[in-house]
C-alpha cells in the first residue's frame, strides 16, 4: 500500500534519466576525468609520474630533453598527479567523452618535450623547466619564471639568494 | 517425494556479480549442506601493493572494493601516519568522517535495493536506486567520481567543501532523509518483503559470536559492535553515533539495520557540517618520508571492521600489507544461515551478508 503512493508518485514525476547519448549529459563542475598537461608550467619533478599507480605517466631522457607521456587509456582518473604536481601543470578536466575507435588508441596520449637549453649565466646544459614554486615567497612573477628557465639548477639558486627569498 | 540433490550455485551470479561457488545438497526444497568454494578470483593485489610507493598503494586499495571503496585507502593512510608519526589537521578528520558516511548510504542502499530485486520487487528496487542516485550525485559534485571518490590520502584528505557546496550536501540530505524514511516504513511494513525476509537465513547470537561476524550483519544478531564507537577513529569521538542493534538475525534485520544506519549517517554528516573545524586538508603539502615500522589500523566498512597491518622498511614500498576484511569473517556464517534454507532463498541470504568478493579474494 505504501508504495502506491511512490509509485504513482514517480509516475508523476517523469522520468528521471537522462536521454544520453541522444541528449546531453549533465557533468559536475569537479568530475574528474581527461587530463590535462600544461608543458610551460612543469618544472619536470616527476612527482606525477612516481605517485601514478598504474603507471600513465612517464618521463624519459632524450637527446632533445625531458619527454613527457601519458597514456589516456591507463590513467584511472585517481587525480593524485595533479593533486602532489607544484605549479598544477597536470590537471584533470571534467570531459570524461573518451570512447574511440580501437585504430585510435596510440594517439589517446599526451606526448611533450621539455627541451634542452643553454643556462644563460653560465652556459651549462640545462632543461628548460618551469622553477619550482615551493616555498618561494613572494610567488615567481610570469616575467621571472621565464627569465629561471634559461637558467640551469646552481644560477637558479644564485637568483635566488639575490632576490632574497625569506625562506 | 523427497530426494537429495546436489545443486550448483554460482561461481557465477549468486547475487551479485561475484564470481563464488557453493555446493548445495538438497533434500527436496530444503538445503541440507552446504560447501562454499572460494578462489575463482585471484587479483594478485598482495603482491601489487610491495610494487607500488605509499602514494601510489592510496589508489590501488581504493580500488579493491568499489563499495568500500573509501574505507580501504583510509585504513591504509591511518596505517602509514601511525608509522610516520603524522598527526592529520582536525578538518581532514571531519572530512574522512564525511566522506565515509556518504560512502556508507550509499553501500547500503544499494544492499537493500538488491534485495528488493531478488525478492522480485522490481518497481521497488528501481526506488532505491534512484534514491541511492542522489547519494551518487553529491559523490560526483564533491569528489568528482561516482565510486572511487579519492578522499583521502598519506596525512589528510584530497578535497574540501565550501559553503556553496555544504548547503548542497544539505539539501541533497534532506531530501534523501524523506525518502529513506519511507523506505524504513516500506521495508517494516510491505508483506512482499516481510513474506521473504522474516525468519529467512537466522543467525543466532550465540553463532554469530562463534563465527565472529561483523558490520550490520553482526548488529541484526543482538551484537553490539561499531568500530567507530569501540576504536573511534577521524572525528567519531566527537560526534553522536547512533548503533542500532536488532535481535532476531534474520535477513530482514540486516536490511533494517542497513537502513537505520543510513537514516543515521544523514545525521552523522550534519553533526560534522555544523561542527566543521576551520585549517588545512593535509598535515603537509609535500609527500611525508615514511620511516621502517609497522602499524595496525581498522575501520568501519559498510560491511564490517575492516583491518589494515602495514609493515614498511627501508624502502618507500611496503613491505607487508595485510588485509581482514569483514567480508571474510560472514562468509563463513552463511553455512549456518543457509542450513535448512529454501532454494528460493539461497539468493536473498546470499546477499543479506552484503558480500564482497573482490574483497575478500584480493
Ligand atoms: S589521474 Fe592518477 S592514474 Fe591518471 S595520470 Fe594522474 S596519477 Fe596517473
Ligand atoms: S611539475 Fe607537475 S607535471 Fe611537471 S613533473 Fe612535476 S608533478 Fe609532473
Amino acid at each position: 500500500m505504501n508504495f502506491l503512493k511512490i509509485f504513482v508518485r514517480n509516475l508523476v514525476n517523469g522520468p528521471s534519466t537522462v536521454s544520453f547519448p541522444f541528449g546531453p549529459a549533465w557533468t559536475p563542475a569537479r568530475m574528474r576525468g581527461r587530463i590535462e598537461f600544461k608543458l610551460p608550467s612543469c618544472t619536470g619533478c616527476r612527482a606525477c609520474e612516481q605517485v601514478c599507480a598504474p603507471g600513465a605517466i612517464r618521463f624519459d631522457k632524450t637527446p632533445e630533453g625531458l619527454r613527457f607521456m601519458m597514456w589516456h587509456n591507463t590513467c584511472v582518473f585517481c587525480g593524485l598527479c595533479e593533486f602532489y604536481c607544484p605549479t598544477d601543470a597536470i590537471h584533470q578536466s571534467d570531459d570524461w567523452h573518451m570512447a574511440h575507435a580501437v585504430d585510435q588508441k596510440f594517439s589517446m596520449a599526451i606526448r611533450e618535450l621539455i627541451p634542452y637549453t643553454n643556462c644563460s649565466a653560465c652556459g651549462m646544459k640545462t632543461l628548460a623547466s618551469a622553477p619550482n614554486p615551493v616555498g618561494i615567497n613572494p610567488p615567481y612573477t610570469p616575467e621571472e619564471i621565464e627569465q629561471h628557465r634559461q637558467l640551469c639548477p646552481a644560477c637558479r639558486k644564485k637568483a635566488l639568494a639575490e632576490r632574497g627569498n625569506p625562506s | 517425494m523427497s530426494e537429495n540433490f546436489t545443486i550448483p550455485v554460482g561461481p557465477l551470479h549468486v547475487a551479485l556479480e561475484e564470481p563464488m561457488y557453493f555446493r548445495i545438497e538438497v533434500h527436496g526444497e530444503t538445503v541440507s549442506k552446504v560447501t562454499i568454494n572460494a578462489g575463482h578470483v585471484h587479483r594478485g593485489v598482495e603482491y601489487l601493493i610491495t610494487k607500488r610507493n605509499v602514494f601510489q598503494n592510496i589508489v590501488l586499495t581504493e580500488r579493491i572494493c568499489s563499495l568500500c571503496s573509501n574505507s580501504h585507502p583510509q585504513a591504509f593512510a591511518m596505517a602509514i601516519e601511525q608509522i610516520a608519526g603524522l598527526k592529520i589537521p582536525p578538518r581532514a578528520e571531519y572530512l574522512r568522517t564525511i566522506a565515509d558516511e556518504i560512502k556508507r548510504i550509499a553501500s547500503h542502499l544499494f544492499n537493500v535495493g538488491i534485495l528488493a530485486h531478488l525478492v522480485g520487487f522490481e518497481s521497488l528496487f528501481m526506488h532505491v536506486m534512484e534514491v541511492r542516485e542522489r547519494m551518487q550525485d553529491v559523490k560526483e559534485c564533491t569528489f568528482g567520481n561516482r565510486m572511487d571518490i579519492g578522499a583521502n590520502t598519506i596525512g589528510g584528505v584530497r578535497y574540501d567543501i565550501d559553503d556553496e557546496r555544504i548547503s548542497f550536501i544539505r539539501q541533497q540530505l534532506s531530501s534523501i532523509e524523506k525518502e529513506i524514511d519511507e523506505l524504513i516504513t516500506i521495508y517494516s511494513t510491505d508483506n512482499s518483503i516481510l513474506r521473504r525476509t522474516k525468519g529467512v537465513g537466522v543467525l543466532s547470537q550465540q553463532d554469530a559470536l562463534d563465527c565472529g561476524v561483523v558490520g550490520p550483519v553482526a548488529r541484526a544478531a543482538g551484537i553490539h559492535y561499531d568500530v567507530r564507537i569501540k576504536a573511534p577513529y577521524a572525528a567519531y569521538d566527537r560526534l553522536d553515533v547512533a548503533v542500532h542493534t536488532f535481535q532476531d538475525g534474520d535477513v530482514w534485520s540486516r536490511a533494517m539495520v542497513r537502513l537505520y544506519e543510513a537514516r543515521t549517517a544523514i545525521d552523522i554528516i550534519r553533526q560534522s557540517l555544523d561542527s566543521l573545524p576551520a585549517g588545512p586538508t593535509v598535515a603537509t603539502d609535500e609527500r611525508p618520508p615514511i620511516p621502517a615500522g609497522e602499524a595496525i589500523a581498522k575501520c568501519e566498512a559498510p560491511r564490517g571492521e575492516l583491518i589494515y597491518y602495514v609493515r614498511m622498511a627501508d624502502s618507500p614500498k611496503p613491505e607487508r600489507v595485510k588485509w581482514r576484511v569483514p567480508s571474510f569473517l560472514n562468509w563463513d556464517a552463511l553455512g549456518i544461515m543457509l542450513d535448512r534454507a529454501k532454494i528460493s532463498d539461497i539468493a536473498i541470504i546470499v546477499n543479506s551478508i552484503d558480500p564482497c568478493i573482490s574483497c575478500t579474494e584480493r
